[in-house]
């Protein structure tokens, strides 16, 4: 690994992979200035948007408990009513459960006391909530039209060959599901791809096994 | 350390301190000149900021190019009700990649840009409406926002001035929807993120039926500049109409594509030929995409005079849009392109327009058989009857992004539809 390629956020967008992907999560998500948090949070107003990671599932963990409910009752005081905070509470319930069971979205109505239809109208509505579980590193690759001109869609076909899955199928061993995303706001590093919270710009095909043992080498 | 897409050209008003990781704390921003437009827009009083944000003649950056300062004076003056301030940065126009490097790198550029809208606005509390999938970008975010607070810029007292400014970082679920300004604040209010019907305009009902302003990222990071040299001063760059300087999102088939922050008006063609570095080695240019793939595409021909202003692209037969410039060389396949685009629309519609819902599932079909070599040459008919039908009849302008590049693209590509549709021989091969 280079010197450079050390320094978070050091991404050098046109020029290639220049070991952007060996940089570990923290480096990219650069904690030395973001800080290692706990997992209830520090101030309310940034309560919706951390821990940013989805790869702890628990399908059983109780709906927010100890620090979670923390967070929760925290991130309640920024909206001026409870449906106004569902977004919010819909997005940490899935941090804790990897996915949104009908369950799991009648608890949540349970907690916002709104009807538990309208629940799941709203979580049905957005793409990001998962109505069914996925793999363990849910890999979202852009094939929208700028990653699509440089070649976006070899990148996804690549992932489903080394991960021996088909579109939005998850693999035996849990790990991987694979999805086709629409545009992630990188097009000037296609091919973008999301693995849970990261992002990997400037992906080509020849890039993917090596990413692949990486994630799996995370998980042990 | 410079950002490594760098070009000698560039006016870096907003983008100066892109690749600097300090100036991302609070301490490197100020040492940086950072929270100095805020104090002086408190010493000007609400009237006079708003004045100056007319003065630059500063226009919304999130596509529609809605002067700014107009759009804040349509605030009521009373505060009889709550107020608020949202923030866009439901960035998802395929194309467009400038909000998530302002989020990430100059955090507090964009804070101080809302506490200043709050404040001319009479906003009590600002909302800022990060898009789902940037959990990095809106970590950076907060633990800005965090410190915005610790140091008494943001709270009850911000910057000892008695006027209170709370910011709360709203985080979306994935719906380019939300993009648009009544679905967001219907997003943000726990529903479906369905656009609402206009009037009533957000200034008198907006979030939860309150008075509100909704303006992009970018927009607001221009605000301090602004404030702190006058709107005279930022006048200098751009054209008249176009004033200042505007990030240009560069995709697609260029050599060196990236952010590029040049004053308004600048030639497409320096741009691509140039600041870029030209086409990739041994092609040439097809057509571009001047404005995120909800505008007309431009041909080789219509690129060359085209100037980038919002007046300039709307003379070549397009729209400046969001400066999403998406460069396609001679190896692109339209028919393929576009039918990919309209599929984009037709997954993002939300639903409630008939013509949209109905009409972009459909056209989408009909352009899938016509990339397979199934198609007839009644279906180019068909495709302009059924788009020119989704235009203006919808509650937003969805609708109309489906037209957009489906008539252009028959308008001016129809060999390519043709050739699909008698030989199924393909043009391009992307």
């Amino acid at each position: 690994m280079s010197e450079s390629s050390k320094i978070p956020f050091n991404n050098p967008g046109w020029a290639g992979n220049t070991g952007e992907f060996d940089l570990t999560e923290a480096q990219v998500r650069g904690d030395d200035y973001v800080g290692k948090r706990p997992p209830e949070g520090g101030h309310p107003s940034g309560a919706s948007s951390y821990p940013y990671m989805l790869a702890d599932k628990h399908p059983d963990a109780p709906l927010f408990e100890g620090p979670y409910k923390e967070r929760w009752e925290k991130l309640r005081t920024r909206y001026p009513n409870a449906r106004s905070a569902l977004l919010p509470t819909l997005g940490m319930a899935q941090e804790l459960r990897g996915h949104l069971s009908p369950e799991t979205l009648d608890q949540v109505a349970k907690l916002l006391d709104l009807p538990p239809a309208y629940v799941r109208g709203v979580a049905t509505f957005y793409t990001m909530y998962n109505k069914r579980p996925v793999g363990r590193f849910l890999i979202q690759v852009c094939t929208n039209i700028s990653c699509n001109l440089c070649g976006g869609e070899d990148v996804l076909q690549a992932f489903l060959n080394n991960t021996g899955t088909e579109l939005g199928e998850t693999s035996e061993d849990g790990n991987f599901t694979v999805i086709e995303a629409e545009c992630l706001a990188g097009c000037g590093f296609p091919t973008t791809v999301q693995i849970n919270s990261r992002y990997y710009e400037n992906v080509t095909p020849k890039d993917v096994p090596g990413i692949l043992e990486r994630l799996k080498a995370q998980g042990e | 350390m410079a950002y490594p897409y760098t070009h000698a050209k560039e006016v870096r008003l907003l983008s100066k301190h892109f690749g600097d990781p300090e100036a991302r704390t609070l301490q490197g921003w100020k040492a940086r000149g950072g929270y100095q437009a805020l104090p002086r827009a408190f010493e000007l009083g609400r009237e006079k900021v708003i004045d100056e944000v007319k003065a630059s003649g500063l226009r919304g950056r999130g596509g529609a190019g809605f002067p700014a300062g107009v759009k804040w004076s349509f605030m009521p003056k009373e505060r009889t009700r709550p107020h608020y301030l949202l923030c866009n940065a439901d960035e998802s126009e395929p194309g467009t990649f400038k909000d998530r490097e302002l989020l990430r790198w100059t955090p507090h550029q964009v804070i101080e840009g809302m506490a200043i809208a709050a404040y001319a606005t009479g906003a009590e509390h600002a909302y800022i409406y990060c898009r789902g999938e940037f959990f990095e970008t809106t970590q950076v975010f907060a633990r800005a926002v965090e410190e915005a607070y610790e140091a008494g810029i943001l709270g009850k007292d911000s910057m000892g001035s008695g006027v209170k400014i709370d910011l709360t970082v709203h985080v979306g679920a994935g719906a380019y929807i939300c993009g648009e300004e009544t679905g967001l604040m219907n997003s943000l209010e726990g529903r479906r993120g369905q656009p609402r019907v206009k009037p009533p305009f957000p200034a008198q009902a907006g979030y939860m039926g309150m008075p509100s302003t909704v303006n992009n990222v970018e927009t607001l990071s221009s605000v301090p500049f602004i404030v702190t040299n006058g709107g005279e001063a930022y006048r200098a760059y751009g054209t008249p109409d176009s004033p200042g300087t505007k990030l240009f999102c560069v995709s697609g088939h260029v050599r060196r594509p990236g952010n590029y922050e040049l004053p308004l008006g600048f030639p497409l063609m320096e741009l691509i030929d140039d600041v870029c570095g030209g086409m990739r080695e041994g092609r040439s240019l097809k057509g571009v995409i001047p404005g995120g793939s909800s505008v007309p595409i431009l041909n080789a021909e219509e690129c060359r005079d085209c100037l980038l202003s919002y007046e300039g692209v709307v003379k070549a037969g397009s729209q400046l849009g969001c400066a999403s410039v998406i460069v396609m060389d001679d190896s692109t396949d339209i028919v393929k392109q576009v039918r990919r685009m309209v599929g984009f629309y037709a997954h993002e519609s939300c639903g409630q327009c008939t013509p949209c819902r109905e009409g972009s599932a459909w056209v989408e079909k009909i352009l899938r058989r016509i990339e397979d070599g199934r198609g007839t040459e009644e279906d180019l008919d068909t495709l302009v009857e059924v788009t020119t039908q989704m235009e203006g009849t919808t509650i937003c302008v969805l609708s109309d992004s489906v037209a957009a590049p489906v008539k252009s693209s028959i308008n001016k590509f129809r060999g390519e539809y043709l050739a699909r549709i008698r030989t199924g021989e393909k043009v391009g091969a992307v």
